[in-house]
């Protein structure tokens, strides 16, 4: 039972939920943006220092997206993996096609993944 | 302002439907889910905290899931930083503008900020970053009140603005060797890592090591280059 005290339904009556949300969302995420504040102190914005943090943060974000085609969470698993790289491939065939336009990929991407989810969904 | 009224604001404003539904499908109060938006403002790390509550996971689990997935702002505040301080901003008004930081202001602000005049900056970041939080606010709530009515089809095509916008964001901005080998090394290494590391620890890992690579070949291209006396890269 004590270890209950921890689930959301305990939190999840009049105020609690709010509180939960600072305690246990907020300030595990704020953290580190407070502390960049420190660590950036007397770096140059031409620094090479600067230069390996971008190419971190660069390499951690295609990472990120690469985990969601790969693995997604939800509504996404409607639609097979090949159907996914598939239409990362669309997507990037139309931002090309079309003079590089952001607009033109992402559409072109996620209707093919809406068309994949209709006709092609994965066997439940 | 003009520039998150165009693409930008859209993706975000798709993401956060998505958002928005999943919280109504955990009976998450509305208020409270719009507080994740206003108080969290990252896409990735508010759909572990509601995806989690569905699971029934603990709050303290909840806690150190979301400051794994949230490591990488370090790096994205230390970045752009440096770029939003030409007019000697008040230490309150840095918490208020590293806040404003996630991966749409990043990649967007990383691209635009150094071709303009430093005392501009800060002022077109705030204005920019300010629309985006207002459009996400709205869109929470109308995911929030959309959701059950929003087929699964159409759910799975939400889900998948923010990887392809990312996507071609990250490509947009490429623009020598080091973005490049960044970006190929995140996506190459990413499913290799998932395969032996546990959730979060994989993407400091293919950050780190991804990141360091191409920090690396951009230094030997360099060395190179001036030694055959050829153009930097």
């Amino acid at each position: 039972m004590s270890a209950d005290i921890w689930k959301w339904h305990w939190w999840s009556g009049g105020l609690w939920p709010y509180l939960a949300v600072i305690i246990f969302g907020f300030l595990p995420s704020e953290i580190w943006r407070l502390m960049s504040i420190f660590l950036v102190r007397g770096i140059d914005e031409k620094s090479e220092v600067l230069e390996w943090v971008r190419a971190v943060s660069t390499a951690l974000l295609a990472a990120v997206v690469a985990n969601i085609v790969v693995a997604p969470a939800g509504a996404l698993q409607l639609v097979p993996l090949w159907a996914r790289v598939g239409a990362m491939v669309l997507g990037f065939a139309a931002y090309f096609v079309l003079r590089k336009s952001v607009l033109a990929g992402v559409f072109t991407g996620v209707g093919a993944v809406i068309a994949a989810a209709i006709w092609l969904p994965v066997a439940r | 302002m003009r520039t998150a009224l165009h693409g930008p604001m859209y993706f975000l404003g798709l993401t956060f439907v998505g958002i928005g539904g999943l919280a109504q499908q955990a009976d998450m109060p509305l208020g409270v889910v719009l507080l994740t938006t206003v108080l969290i403002w990252a896409g990735p790390a508010q759909v572990i905290f509601i995806g989690s509550i569905i699971n029934g996971l603990s709050l303290p689990a909840i806690a150190l899931s979301i400051s794994l997935s949230s490591v990488r702002l370090l790096p994205m505040c230390v970045s752009l930083l440096p770029w939003l301080r030409g007019q000697k901003p008040s230490m309150l008004l840095t918490v208020f503008s590293t806040h404003q930081i996630a991966v749409t202001a990043w990649v967007e602000s990383i691209r635009r900020l150094p071709d303009m005049p430093a005392s501009e900056r800060l002022a077109w970041f705030m204005g920019f970053t300010q629309t985006l939080f207002v459009g996400a606010l709205a869109a929470t709530g109308v995911g929030y009140l959309l959701a059950g009515a929003l087929p699964k089809e159409l759910a799975a095509g939400l889900l998948f603005v923010t990887p392809v916008y990312f996507t071609l964001a990250l490509f947009r901005n490429a623009r020598d060797a080091i973005d490049w080998s960044a970006l190929a090394l995140g996506f190459v290494l990413a499913p290799v890592s998932r395969s032996f590391l546990s959730p979060g620890f994989d993407l400091l890992f293919v950050g780190l090591i991804g990141g360091t690579t191409a920090w690396v070949i951009k230094r030997t291209l360099r060395r190179r280059a001036s030694k055959s006396g050829g153009v930097v890269p």
